[in-house]
This record gives C-alpha cells, structure tokens and sequence, in this order.
C-alpha cells in the first residue's frame, strides 16, 4: 500500500537511530559506518532547505502547467473545459509523483507534499468549480477520500490531518440535522476526538504502522486539541448563536459545564503529560492555556489588556527563571539541558531571526517630521503607538 | 532509541555487547528535556513584559510623569546590564557559552529597554535636536557594542536591521518586501551597497578570526538584501536593467563559490533561486517581450526552465552529498 518498500524505510529508521546513539556517544563511528552499509538507504531525501527550495519550484511548476492547461481550455465556454483542464492537471501531479518514486524514489523531498497537496487540491477545485448544488457532505466526504489514499499511500503528515479534520466535518453536518443536535453535539465529538487520541496512541506502537507513526503523531495531537475545542465555552457559544442565529441566545444552557471543560482540561493535559513524560500531551496542553486566557478574557474584561500583559509577561519570566534554577541539576528524570536531537532550526539561527522581526526598528523617517523612536526599534510594540 | 531495533543489531553483529549495554544505559537514563518549553516561556515573557510596560507607561503617561518613566526605564535596563555583567563569561574572539537561558533574555531586556529610552528621550526632549540619524546611530552602536559584548545572535540580528533602519531600508524577514518603495532608485543603490558591505563583514569576521559564528547573520540579511535590490534593479531601470543583471550574476557567482567551499546547502540554494529569477527576468524583458504568442511561449519557458532547476538541485545535493 505505502509507495515505498517497506525494508527501505525499515533501513532508515535504523539509520536514524544508529546517528542517534552516535550523537550520544553509545556506538563508534565504524560501527555506525558499519550500520549503513549493512542497511543501505536509497531514498532521495535532501536537507530542510533544499526540500523547502523543492518545494517551491514544483509549486511554480504546476502552477504554470494547470495554468497552460487553462490556457488551451479558454476555447470553451462552459465550466466543463475548466474541469477537464484542471482534472487532467491533478492526474497529471499523481503520475508524475507515482513515476518520480519509482525511478529516483523521493522521500519526503519536497517534490513529494508539493504533488501531493497539489493533485488533491487541483481534484476538488475539479469538482467544485462552479458547482452549486453540492451539498456539505459530499464537499466533505470527498476531501476525506482523497486525503485519505493520500494518507495511505505516501504517509503524509498533513494529509492525515486534513483527513481528521474533514471526518469531523462530516459528523457535524450528519448531527446537526437530527433533532437536538446541536445539544449533543459537543459530547458526541469529544467522545469521538478521545476515541481517536486513545486509538492513536495504541496504534502508534504497532510495528505493523511504524511507517505512519508519525501521521499517528499528528492524529494524537490533532484529537487532544479538538477534544479540547469541542468543549471550550467559546466554540461551543459562538457556533451555537452562528447556527441558532434568529433566536441570538445570550447564554447556552448548561454553561457552567462548558467554563469548566474549558478551565479543566489544558492543565490536566499538561499533568498527566508530566506524569507520563509525554510530550505531546505536555505541549499541547501548554499551547492550549492561551486559549483559556482568551477565552476569559473574551466574556469577562478581568483587567485590562496592558496589566494582563505585564503580569503574564511577569509569571512566565519569574517561572521559566525558577524552573531553569529548579533543574540545575535533573530533578525526576526532567532537565534543562537540550535534548540530543540534533535540530534544522539551530543550524539556520532562526530564534535570532525571530528576535530581529518581533523588534523591528521603524525605518527612518524623512527627515521632516519626529517620530517618536526616530526609527530606534523596540519597546515591542510599544513605540508603534506614541 | 528504539531498544528492539539496536537488539536487532546485536543479533545481526553489527554493533558488540559493550555498544549495546551502553545504548541501554543511555536509554534507560534518558531524561526528559524541558529545553524548548522552557525557552519559549522566557521569549514570551520578555515580549509580554516589554509590550505591557509600553503601553501602560503609555497612557499613564499624565499622571506618572516623563522623568519617572525615564527613571523606571533607565533601571531598568541597567538592571539587566548588571546582571549579565556580573554572570558573563570573560570575552574571547570565539564564541561563548552564556551561562544560562535567563542571562540571554536578561540581555535582551536590557538591550531592548535601552533603545527604547534613547527613543523616549529624542521623542520628549529632542536631545538629538534635528540630527535624527543620532536617534538611530546610537542605539545601534550599543547593539553591535552588546552583539559582540557578550556574544548574542538575536542582538546582532537586531543591531543589523537597525544599520539598515539607519540607511533607510526596513530588512526584517517579513518587512522586507513589504515596507520598502523599491520603486524607488536610491533605495536600490543603497539595498546593493548594504548588501556587499554585510557580506564583506561576514568574510572579514570568518577571516580575521573574530567572532567567526557572526558570519552567517551578516551573510544571511545581505545576500538577501543584495538579491532583492538587484532584481528590482533589474524590474526598474529601463536602460541599465543590463548592468544590475551582471551584478546580480557575479553575486550569484560568489555566493554559489563561497558556499561551496563552506558546503552550505542554504547558501547554495539561494544562488541558484535568485540566479534562476535573475535569468529570467533578463529573458522576459529581451527575448518574450518580442515574440507573438508570448504567453504560450512563456508558460512553456517558466514550466521547463523550473523542472531544469529542480533536476539541477537534485543533482548538486548529491554532489555536495559526496564530497
């Protein structure tokens, strides 16, 4: 089913764990020399930059071959020829991708997501170009068929997500017709998102998947975020006044309920994610407090903006200050040190390139009228205002 | 590590017992990194803190006055300074090892506090009178002063696009389309001129043997900026639109040498992408514009000459795989 053998792909994983315990200093490098040769790896799968360079040219790429594809069907007057034209270019994107892999087999090169996504994205707008009558569940049953082969077939992360997300799509569209849907609605796909996070996370230890494991990752983390998202307070308000519009409720019932979900759940992801030293869990529950702060501050003006600002600003540099003194030494099994993975991003500097954009000095004025700052950057955020 | 694969290995032969028990060892003791959660904690609060601060100081301004605002600031920043000053390691032409995480946000406070009140005083006071160029200048002395201080990457990132505030042109990652008129023929000149002088910066850093983990930052903003003035050069002057494709040539010449001697994918790929863009352009602007079906004869040039450059890379990651 995977488009790649499945002994090479057992190859790199075995590779890549060999350059692991090199890194760390477990095994000599004639050993992982040794290693290598015994499991050779014939993928073509360049760096991060040359995959993102990839990446790009292929994009142009198809954009200029549908294009030339449009260009031949301007001729017809009818939404038929622009169909055709960008049909015949998505099963073009596919049979280039299937022969690239047979012949240089590319993985994960950049060749491979632009095709890919591309192809996908090409087939819908094929079949929704101009097409009225289609209702939602034919809209989302066919990004759910298509990102799944996808899934299937090339174990691509974001397809696999996409996939997810168009399945919940469809149960929503198939609830909110049955009486009392909307009311059951928020339960059924929390219940659904657990199933799927527990599922995963089963799943993911399978050796018969280990090719997926990563769009398993991707499930886990996608489904603790919608478990989170279908109870939020916010979600659940704002998309029931979006579909009870006429009656324009000011509060939903059982509200009480829903502002705990929403206070409740991020911090017990982020317990048990310390507890199981589980990083997905731990990450994603950590990213999910803002939402709680957002939502807050969304119905209940607590203090104002700049106070919140500050004081947050505050607790996390005091906290981040205490935990790095706190794990000085590892304290039960957490440290501070840098994990062993060797990481693209440390390479290319980008947190100094973050820096530089979230301060960035305001280019100098004219010389005719004072600004405050005179181009003198910083204050983040601050000198844009005077 | 997988423990089932290395036991695998084991079987195979492929790696002795004593290797094996080491990567049990390791595994069993691994411990669980924090390093990134933590590090993005302090980055976010640093940002809230300093964002907060403006905009309270902002619209109390009535009632807290200039000077007490000042003062605040003014400690502020020298609080920071003091203690990365206490905590630092002595300096050294090479790169040092901050002693902690908090040491590099505590820099970066203070840096940023500094700026600000250099802005605070011009804005208020006007100390710098009408020289605001000073404004600027100042601020981004201090920078390049701290950058190479106390050996910070993000403040040397922002000590340069301060440098190119100061010449006029906005060059952070997201600004530097948008926010430059390059429409405009000095800021061409000025954008070229940047560039080259960053990249002698980097070469003379790499060659003088000071601060060598500098030369990426420098090389990095003016490789861009060059390319980017170039090609607008190129869009722009009517007539000399021949020179900057020949500037734009030899840069991507020298970028495509050097990076090869410092086997840099990045680098490389950059050559190759503006170099192909340069071409392009040059094509666009001589031989399409003249022929009768262009656009046909277009979309097949664009379609042909891409899936080029696409085999073309391919091939260069292998060579520059092999070497």
């Amino acid at each position: 089913m995977i488009a790649w053998s499945s002994v090479t792909l057992d190859n790199l994983d075995i590779q890549n764990e060999a350059d692991k315990a090199h890194r760390q200093g477990c095994i000599s490098p004639e050993t992982q020399e040794a290693i290598r040769k015994a499991h050779p790896v014939d993928l073509y799968t360049p760096n991060l930059v040359i995959r993102i360079g990839l990446f790009l040219l292929t994009c142009i790429v198809i954009a200029f071959t549908s294009g030339f594809f449009l260009l031949l069907a301007l001729g017809s007057d009818t939404a038929t020829g622009f169909r055709v034209a960008v049909i015949l270019a998505s099963l073009l994107c596919i049979g280039v991708l299937e022969f690239a892999i047979s012949q240089k087999k590319p993985y994960r090169s950049g060749i491979n997501e632009a095709l890919l996504w591309s192809a996908v994205g090409l087939f819908c707008c094929g079949i929704f170009i101009e097409n009225y009558d289609l209702s939602e569940n034919a809209w989302a049953l066919t990004v759910l068929i298509l990102t799944a082969l996808g899934t299937l077939r090339y174990a691509d992360m974001v397809s696999s997500a996409v996939a997810y997300l168009a399945f919940l799509l469809l149960v929503f569209w198939q609830v909110i017709k049955i009486p009392y849907g909307t009311a059951v609605m928020p339960f059924l796909l929390m219940g659904i998102s657990l199933a799927v996070y527990l599922a995963s996370s089963r799943l993911v230890k399978r050796r018969a998947l280990r090719h997926y494991s990563d769009c398993l990752t991707v499930l886990r983390v996608l489904s603790l975020i919608t478990l989170y998202m279908a109870g939020n307070y916010f979600v659940v308000r704002e998309t029931n006044s979006m579909l009870l519009m006429p009656e324009a409720p000011t509060d939903i019932p059982a509200g009480w309920l829903f502002w705990a979900l929403t206070v409740i759940i991020p911090p017990l992801y982020i317990y048990l994610g310390v507890r199981k030293k589980d990083a997905v869990l731990l990450r994603t529950g950590v990213i999910l407090v803002a939402m709680i702060v957002f939502t807050i501050r969304h119905y209940h003006s607590v203090m104002p903006l700049e106070t919140a600002m500050a004081i947050g600003g505050l607790v996390l540099t005091g906290g981040a200050w205490a935990l790095i003194r706190y794990l000085h030494t590892p304290k039960n099994g957490f440290t501070y040190a840098p994990s062993d993975e060797a990481g693209m991003a440390d390479q290319l500097k980008v947190e100094s390139l973050i820096i530089a954009q979230t301060f960035p000095p305001t280019a100098r004025p004219a010389d005719t009228h004072p600004n405050f700052g005179g181009g003198s950057g910083g204050g983040g955020g601050a000198s844009g205002d005077f | 590590m997988n423990i089932d694969t290395f036991s695998k290995l084991q079987k195979e032969g492929l790696i002795s017992d004593e290797e094996m028990q080491r990567v049990t060892h390791a595994e069993n003791n691994r411990l669980f990194s924090l390093h990134w959660e933590i590090k993005s904690a302090l980055y976010l609060g640093v940002l809230l803190l300093s964002g907060g601060l403006g905009i309270l100081v902002y619209k109390n301004i009535d009632t807290i006055g200039h000077q007490v605002i000042l003062l605040f600031i003014a400690l502020l920043c020298i609080g920071s300074y003091a203690y990365c000053f206490r905590h630092r390691a002595p300096f050294s032409r090479e790169k040092t090892e901050s002693p902690n995480a908090f040491y590099d946000y505590a820099l970066l406070l203070g840096s940023l506090t500094f700026v600000t009140f250099i802005g605070y005083l011009q804005f208020q006071y006007t100390v710098f009178g009408t020289a605001y160029g000073l404004a600027t200048f100042i601020p981004m002395v201090v920078l390049f002063a701290t950058a190479y201080y106390f050996d910070h990457l993000g403040i040397l990132s922002m000590a340069v696009t301060n440098l190119a505030a100061w010449a006029g042109i906005a060059i952070t990652p997201f600004q530097i389309l948008s926010q430059n008129d390059f429409g405009n023929e000095n800021l061409i000149y000025i954008g070229v001129a940047l560039g080259i002088g960053l990249v002698a910066l980097a070469e003379l850093s790499e060659k003088r043997n000071f601060k060598k983990h500098f030369a990426f930052t420098y090389r990095n903003f003016g490789v861009h900026i060059f390319f980017i003035a170039a090609i607008a050069g190129m869009c722009i002057f009517e007539k000399w639109y021949g020179l900057f494709f020949l500037l734009l040539a030899a840069g991507a010449y020298l970028t495509w040498h050097r990076a090869f001697r410092d086997r840099s994918f990045y680098f490389v790929l950059l050559a190759v992408l503006y170099g192909y863009a340069g071409v392009s352009i040059l094509l666009g602007r001589t031989v399409f514009n003249h022929l009768a079906d262009d656009i046909y004869s277009g979309f097949l040039y664009m379609i042909f000459s891409t899936v080029g450059v696409i085999l073309f890379l391919i091939n260069l990651n292998k060579k520059i795989k092999q070497q």
